[in-house]
């Protein structure tokens, strides 16, 4: 399955990481409009 | 932490595509596209989406505030431009435009480097969701620190003369500054969303369920650019904070994975700091509970930090909100020393568990003499409201 996040901001990395947490398997893709993703995991 | 994209990427296996802006959302073939920042147009096909977008500061279409030496503040990227610039550029004046939360955390940071700073804003009132006595002591803090406060100060545009920046009212009032901080608050990034018509909520943040699907169930959107069901009220509100972006982004990801998800959303429980103040809230003000249809009663108490006895105890001002129907506790808020900040906690949790007041009241909480008197602040408010709601 592919599962797309528009933006790399708290909620977006929080739901990229978790997700290939718990399935390694998932095809994660993050498009973030600036230079740096942020914050926490 | 501020973890790198490579992190990301090597880490944790996440393919982050960085200087990728997304422009449009094709909902009937499952499409992202968008132009990356060197203008190669890209298209991605997903299963499932989640619009994560943020909120961005609000920026007055005026004159002048696209100057330079005006910089607006919300990301880490904002802050570190500012301090550049306090470095390049000598700054011996500031002006912050806005007085919430953010905008305080700034004069607090520009004091530190000894730089002189105003705030201005244009309604009459600092803090208008906290009461009046509450708000007050916050006034005195920021006076206490050398910050001019200028309320009913609207900025109709901004001008530079020389080195210098006047910020100057529709009345000609003018307030001179080396540099001019917008922080007058944030509106969520919904306009994708929007675009590709998906239903949007209060302040036109993205309109989703307790699974953080939007009203397509392919799409998710959490964090600051979309909105939240209120526990006290059960009515959707736009407050973005960060512990709901972080939860909300957990909730898609095991929502994607076939776990069982609902939250129950948020009571607007927030804090912040302005120079040796604490400053904390959860639920609701007396006025937003009225406007709910509640039947408001309110309390405000004066309690001390720790016991009478102990040095360096400092008052603590209560306020609390309860409804005479229900005899539900509605809201608390909190200025203080110390001992503010954490104890809104408590409150917070009692409305998520819908205690009345009279439960609230008798919690067994702890004590010692270095912590507070033996009656919790938050139990005097509350032996107070039940009086106040009768």
């Amino acid at each position: 399955m592919k599962f797309v996040v528009i933006g790399g901001d708290a909620a977006g990395m929080s739901a990229a990481s978790r997700a290939k947490r718990n399935d390694s398997g998932l095809a994660v893709t993050v498009l973030e409009r600036s230079t740096t993703v942020s914050y926490s995991a | 932490m501020v973890r790198t994209a490579d992190v990301f990427r090597k880490k944790s296996g996440i393919d982050v595509r960085t200087e990728h802006q997304a422009e449009h959302i094709d909902l009937s073939e499952g499409l992202v596209s968008g132009h990356t920042r060197e203008g190669k147009r890209f298209e991605l096909p997903f299963d499932r989406l989640l619009i994560a977008t943020g909120a961005d500061p609000i920026v007055p279409a005026r004159p002048g505030f696209d100057l330079p030496g005006v910089m607006v503040v919300k990301t880490l990227d904002d802050a570190q431009a500012i301090k550049e610039r306090i470095t390049s550029h000598p700054v011996k004046r500031a002006l912050i435009l806005g007085m919430g939360y953010i905008a305080m955390e700034m004069a607090e940071a520009l004091r530190e480097r000894g730089i002189e700073v105003a705030m201005a804003k244009p309604r009459a009132r600092l803090l208008p969701w906290l009461p009046e006595e509450l708000a007050q002591r916050v006034g005195e803090e920021l006076a206490a620190h050398q910050v001019a406060l200028h309320t009913v100060f609207s900025v109709d545009h901004i001008e530079e003369r020389g080195n210098h920046l006047a910020a100057v009212s529709a009345s000609g009032d003018r307030l001179e500054a080396d540099l001019v901080v917008v922080a007058i608050g944030v509106t969520p990034n919904s306009r994708l969303a929007r675009d590709a018509g998906l239903a949007l909520g209060p302040a036109d943040a993205i309109a989703v369920d307790r699974q953080m699907r939007t009203s397509d169930d392919r799409i998710y959107a959490a964090g600051d650019c979309a909105d939240a069901f209120h526990v006290v009220t059960g009515e959707r509100v736009w407050i973005p904070l960060a512990l709901r972006a972080n939860r909300a982004g957990w909730a898609v990801a095991d929502h994607l994975c076939g776990r069982e998800v609902s939250l129950q959303g948020v009571v607007g429980s927030a804090v912040f700091k302005v120079f040796d103040l604490e400053v904390a809230r959860t639920g609701l003000t007396a006025a937003e509970a009225s406007e709910a249809g509640f039947d408001a009663a309110t309390v405000t108490i004066k309690a001390s930090s720790k016991a009478h006895s102990m040095p360096g105890a400092s008052p603590i001002l209560v306020h609390m909100v309860g409804d005479r129907r229900s005899g539900r506790l509605l809201g608390a808020q909190m200025v203080g020393r110390e001992g503010a900040a954490h104890r809104i906690n408590t409150a917070a949790v009692a409305l998520h568990a819908a205690m009345t007041v009279a439960q609230f009241s008798e919690s067994d909480l702890a004590y010692a003499p270095p912590f507070g008197p033996t009656w919790d602040p938050l139990l005097v408010g509350a032996n107070q409201l039940i009086k106040a709601m009768k």
